[in-house]
């Protein structure tokens, strides 16, 4: 079984090797499966960054603060920080993540994104900088009319 | 129709995106209540977009982006009349990709 996964681990590094830079999309999905199965924002962080603390500044969350479509619920997050990633999660779903970026360096972080939401309830957001430190932004919101059915 | 409408629009050295991708998002208890089956759930799982063959934006999705999910991004680096080409991945492996230039 060892010897399976170290061979695994061979074919990986090759085929990472292989693949041009420019072409080194991360799909979350296939990396972190588990985070998207969570169904608790702290699960989901930790699932997908491990045990990490995180600075609750330099991120702004807009959205409407009553949105009355659940179905098309339209979040801005920008930041200027100098970021690797950024995800996205929401307590109102019955699973937390909704989205991760990947961000290139030198990008603007400034993205509008319509999310779904059941209930009234919280979206976190959590930046990756390339300092190795993690940011949060929080941003509470009441919906009016559920949009993905629970 | 195209997949993907995508509109970009060079300023100051920044292209500002605006995409909107047709799909119908369904999450996993939409497709119980209407098909009974959790298992056809489909959502968009990945969109990127790439100019001149470097990635400029990148996100893995869930299934609580809205139906016909827009979005809305910035990036340096592309000039007027580049093509920007996006393509999505959805959790049935379907995959679609549209361009457009930079206007």
């Amino acid at each position: 079984m060892k010897r399976r996964n170290f061979l695994r681990l061979g074919a990986l590094a090759t085929a990472i090797a292989i693949i041009p830079s420019q072409l080194s999309a991360i799909d979350f999905r296939e990396t972190k499966p588990s985070s998207w199965a969570a169904h608790n924002v702290d699960d989901a962080i930790k699932a997908l960054y491990g045990d990490i603390s995180v600075i609750e500044s330099g991120i702004t969350i807009t959205t409407p603060k009553l949105a009355s479509n659940g179905g098309a619920v339209p979040v801005n997050i920008s930041s200027s920080i100098d970021a690797k990633s950024v995800a996205l999660f929401q307590d109102a779903n019955p699973e937390a993540t909704v989205a991760v970026f990947t961000i290139q360096e030198g990008a603007i972080v400034d993205y509008d994104i319509k999310i779904k939401m059941g209930k009234s309830g919280t979206i976190t957001a959590i930046i990756e900088g390339r300092d190795g430190k993690f940011y949060a932004g929080k941003r509470t919101l009441d919906v009016a009319l559920g949009g993905c059915d629970g | 129709m195209a997949n993907i409408k995508i509109k970009a629009k060079f300023k100051d050295g920044i292209v500002k995106v605006k995409a909107l991708a047709k799909h119908e998002m369904t999450t996993y208890n939409q497709a119980e209540k209407k098909t009974g089956d959790r298992n056809n759930a489909n959502f968009i799982t990945h969109i990127s977009a790439t100019v001149n063959g470097k990635i400029v934006y990148e996100a893995s999705t869930s299934q609580f982006l809205s139906k016909d999910p827009i979005f809305k991004f910035k990036f340096r680096g592309g000039e007027k009349g580049d093509t920007i080409s996006m393509t999505y991945v959805d959790n049935k492996g379907n995959s679609k990709t549209d361009t457009a230039k930079i206007k």
